[in-house]
C-alpha cells in the first residue's frame, strides 16, 4: 500500500519526539506501550491518543513483526530515516561489508565474461553495478566509524552505576563483534581489498580494449575504488585505535576487580584461618634472634598485670633484745677453726669439744665435729683404740678418738 | 665500588618493610639511577633481594614468612574491598585509586555489612581502626597521610602490588581446571 508523501510528513513534523522515543526504544512494541509512548510524547496539534494509534498504522511507521501479529515494529525505512535524521549511527557487521564484497564480486565475474565476449551492453550495465556497493561500503564504513566512536563517547562520560566487569564485557563485544573481524575483512591482503583489485584490473581491461567510452565514469569508479579502499583500512585502523585503550584499560581493570572479588569471596567462605598467605601481599620486615617476641612482652605484662595484689612484707626494725640462737650458732662453728688451732694437735676432737664447751647439745658437738674435720686447714685420722662414750647436755655420744692436726 | 649514595637511609627504610616511590626523595632518585644494580648486588652479599616494581618504585623481597603478623590480612582486607568498590562503581580501578584523596570517614569500608564483616574478621572494627591501618601503611610506603588535610590520604604509587596481587589471583584461579572448590566467576 502506497503511503501518501504529504500526509506521512505531516504526521511526522507533528509527532517527531513520538518517532524519536519509538526509535529508542525499537524492537517489537505492543498497542500498550505504544500508547503509553503517545501519551508521554503528545502531538504538536491536538489529538486523541487513539488517532496518533491509527495513523501509525495507516502511514505504515509501524508494521507487524509478522502477518497477523499484535506486535509492532518500527518500519526499517522509517528506522534508517530517523537515523539519518539525527544523525545517529548503527555499526555494519562484518557480514554486511563482506556481502558487499560479494556482490562486487558476482559485478566483477559479469563485467569479466562480458568483456570476453565482448558484450558492449553487459558492460555498461557491469559499470553502473559496481558503484552500488563501493557507495554502500562506503556508507557502512562511516556509520560503524561513527558508532564506534559514540560508544567510546558514551564509556568516557557514562556516570550511570555499570560495574567495571560488565563494561569490559561490552567493550570486548564491540572489539570482538566489529573491529576485530572488519580489519581482517579490510586489511591489505584481505577480501575486499582482493576483491577491489580484481574490480580494478578489470576496469582497466575495459578501457584498453574500448569495450566501454564512457571514460569519466571509468575514472570516477576507479577514483571511487581506490578511495574506499584506503577509507577501509583507515576507518578502522583508527577505530581500533580509539577502542584499543579502552579495552585494555579495563580489561586490566576487570581483573584486578576480579582477583580482589575472589579473595574476598575465600575470606567470606572460608574464614581468616582458612584464608592462608596466598591473598597477601608480603612487606620485608628483619627479624632479630634472641630477642623476647611480641607475644612473649604481651604475656608478661599480662601476667603483671593480672597478678593479685598482696601488701609488701614489714620488716621488723627494732633491735631485738635476746640474742638470735641461729646466729650465735652459727658465729659459735665459724670461731671454732681459731679455737682449736691456739690448741694442735688435738690427740681426741670429740672430747676437746665436749670438755670446751660443755653446755653445748649433741647437734652443736656433731655440726662442730663435722666442720672440724672436713676443714681445708686441718687433717684428721681415727686413732687405733677403743670407742669412749662423751656426754653432752642432752645425751651421750659415743665415737673412737680422733687426731686433728695441721694440714 | 665508589660509595653509593644514601645508602643508609635506603637500607634503613627498606630493612623496615617501606617501599620507595617518587614521594620518597632523594632515595628514589638514588635507586632510579643507572647504578640500581650496584645497589642490588651490595644487597644481595646481605642476603636481601632488592626489587625494581615495573611501575618504577623499590621494596625487599619478603620472606616467606610462617608467623604472619595480623597488619598483613589487615591491610590486604583494606585493600580488596577499596577496589571491590572501585569496580561496582564502573570506574577504572586505577583512576580511582591514584586519581583523587580519600577522606578517612568517607571510605566506603563500613558502607556495606559485607564489607564490615569482613573487616570484623581481621579484628578492624571502626573508623579509629582503619586510621591505624592507614599510619601503618603510610610507614610502608603505600598512602600519604601527612601534609594533606585533616582526615585526608591518598594512596602512592607502590600501592601497585596490590593490584599485582589481584591480577596473579585472576590469573591462577583461571588456569586453575574447574573444580567444585572454585567460585563461579563474577
Amino acid at each position: 500500500m502506497k503511503v501518501n508523501p504529504q500526509s506521512f510528513f505531516n504526521f511526522c513534523a507533528n509527532h517527531a519526539a513520538l518517532l524519536r522515543g519509538m526509535a529508542e526504544r525499537g524492537g517489537e512494541i505492543s498497542e500498550a506501550e505504544t500508547m503509553r509512548l503517545i501519551r508521554a510524547n503528545p502531538s504538536v496539534v491536538e489529538e486523541l491518543p487513539e488517532t496518533a494509534w491509527r495513523r501509525l498504522r495507516e502511514l505504515q511507521i509501524l508494521v507487524p513483526t509478522e502477518p497477523g501479529s499484535e506486535l509492532l515494529t518500527m518500519a526499517p525505512q522509517v528506522s534508517a530515516l530517523l537515523t539519518y535524521l539525527y544523525n545517529e549511527a548503527n555499526p555494519a557487521t562484518p557480514e554486511m561489508i563482506r556481502g558487499c564484497v560479494l556482490s562486487l564480486e558476482t559485478t566483477g565475474k559479469r563485467l569479466a565474461r562480458a568483456l570476453d565476449e565482448d558484450d558492449v551492453q553487459q558492460v555498461k550495465l557491469a559499470f553502473e553495478d559496481i558503484s552500488l556497493p563501493l557507495r554502500r561500503i562506503h556508507a557502512d564504513l562511516n556509520e560503524t566509524q561513527h558508532a564506534i566512536l559514540a560508544e567510546v563517547a558514551r564509556y568516557k562520560t557514562e556516570r550511570a552505576r555499570v560495574s567495571v566487569r560488565e563494561k569490559y564485557q561490552r567493550i570486548v563485544h564491540w572489539m570482538e563483534r566489529y573491529v576485530e573481524p572488519m580489519i581482517e575483512v579490510v586489511r591489505a591482503d584481505g577480501q575486499l581489498r582482493a576483491a577491489f583489485d580484481e574490480t580494478e584490473r578489470l576496469l582497466h581491461r575495459a578501457r584498453e580494449e574500448a569495450l566501454f567510452n564512457d571514460h569519466p565514469a571509468l575514472v570516477r569508479n576507479l577514483r571511487f575504488l581506490r578511495l574506499v579502499g584506503a577509507h577501509a583500512l583507515r576507518v578502522f585502523t583508527q577505530c581500533r585505535k580509539e577502542i584499543q585503550p579502552l579495552y585494555e584499560s579495563l580489561r586490566r581493570s576487570s581483573f584486578i576487580a576480579e582477583g580482589a572479588a575472589r579473595a574476598l569471596e575465600k575470606l567470606q567462605a572460608e574464614g581468616l584461618s582458612k584464608w592462608g598467605n596466598e591473598y597477601l601481599i608480603g612487606v620485608a620486615a628483619f627479624r632479630f634472634q634472641n630477642v623476647p617476641s611480641d607475644a612473649a612482652i604481651a604475656l608478661a605484662l599480662r601476667r603483671v598485670i593480672e597478678h593479685p595484689p598482696e601488701p609488701p612484707p614489714v620488716l621488723e626494725l627494732a633491735a631485738e633484745k635476746e640474742n638470735p640462737g641461729a646466729l650465735v650458732r652459727l658465729m659459735w662453728l665459724d670461731s671454732l677453726p681459731d679455737l682449736v688451732r691456739e690448741d694442735l694437735p688435738v690427740e681426741d676432737l670429740m672430747g676437746w669439744l665436749v670438755d670446751k664447751y660443755p653446755e653445748r647439745n649433741t647437734s652443736d658437738v656433731l655440726a662442730g665435729f663435722s666442720g672440724l674435720l672436713f676443714h681445708n686447714d686441718f687433717q684428721a685420722a681415727f686413732a687405733d683404740e677403743k670407742p669412749h662414750a662423751y656426754n653432752t647436755t642432752d645425751g651421750e655420744i659415743e665415737a673412737s678418738p680422733l687426731t686433728l692436726i695441721s694440714a | 665500588m665508589n660509595e653509593l649514595p644514601h645508602l643508609e637511609k635506603i637500607f634503613d627504610r627498606l630493612k623496615r618493610g617501606c617501599h620507595l616511590g617518587p614521594d620518597d626523595e632523594p632515595e628514589f632518585s638514588a635507586l632510579s639511577s643507572p647504578r640500581f644494580d650496584e645497589y642490588a648486588a651490595y644487597f644481595a652479599a646481605l642476603g636481601l633481594t632488592l626489587v625494581r616494581h615495573e611501575r618504577e618504585f623499590f621494596y625487599f623481597e619478603p620472606d616467606n614468612q610462617e608467623d604472619v603478623p595480623i597488619t598483613l590480612p589487615r591491610i590486604a582486607v583494606f585493600s580488596y574491598i577499596i577496589i571491590d568498590y572501585a569496580a561496582n562503581q564502573g570506574r577504572p580501578i586505577e583512576e580511582f585509586i591514584f586519581g583523587q584523596n580519600f577522606l578517612i570517614t568517607a571510605l566506603p569500608h563500613f558502607t556495606l555489612d559485607r564489607y564490615t564483616a569482613l573487616l570484623r574478621q581481621v579484628d578492624v572494627h571502626n573508623v579509629e581502626d582503619l586510621r591505624t591501618l592507614l599510619n601503618r601503611m603510610e610507614q610502608i610506603g603505600w598512602v600519604k597521610i601527612k601534609g594533606l588535610g585533616e582526615d585526608e590520604f591518598r594512596f602512592l604509587r607502590p600501592f601497585h602490588r596490590v593490584f599485582s596481587k589481584c591480577l596473579e589471583v585472576a590469573q591462577s584461579s583461571q588456569a586453575a581446571p574447574p573444580d567444585a572448590s572454585q567460585p563461579a566467576a563474577t
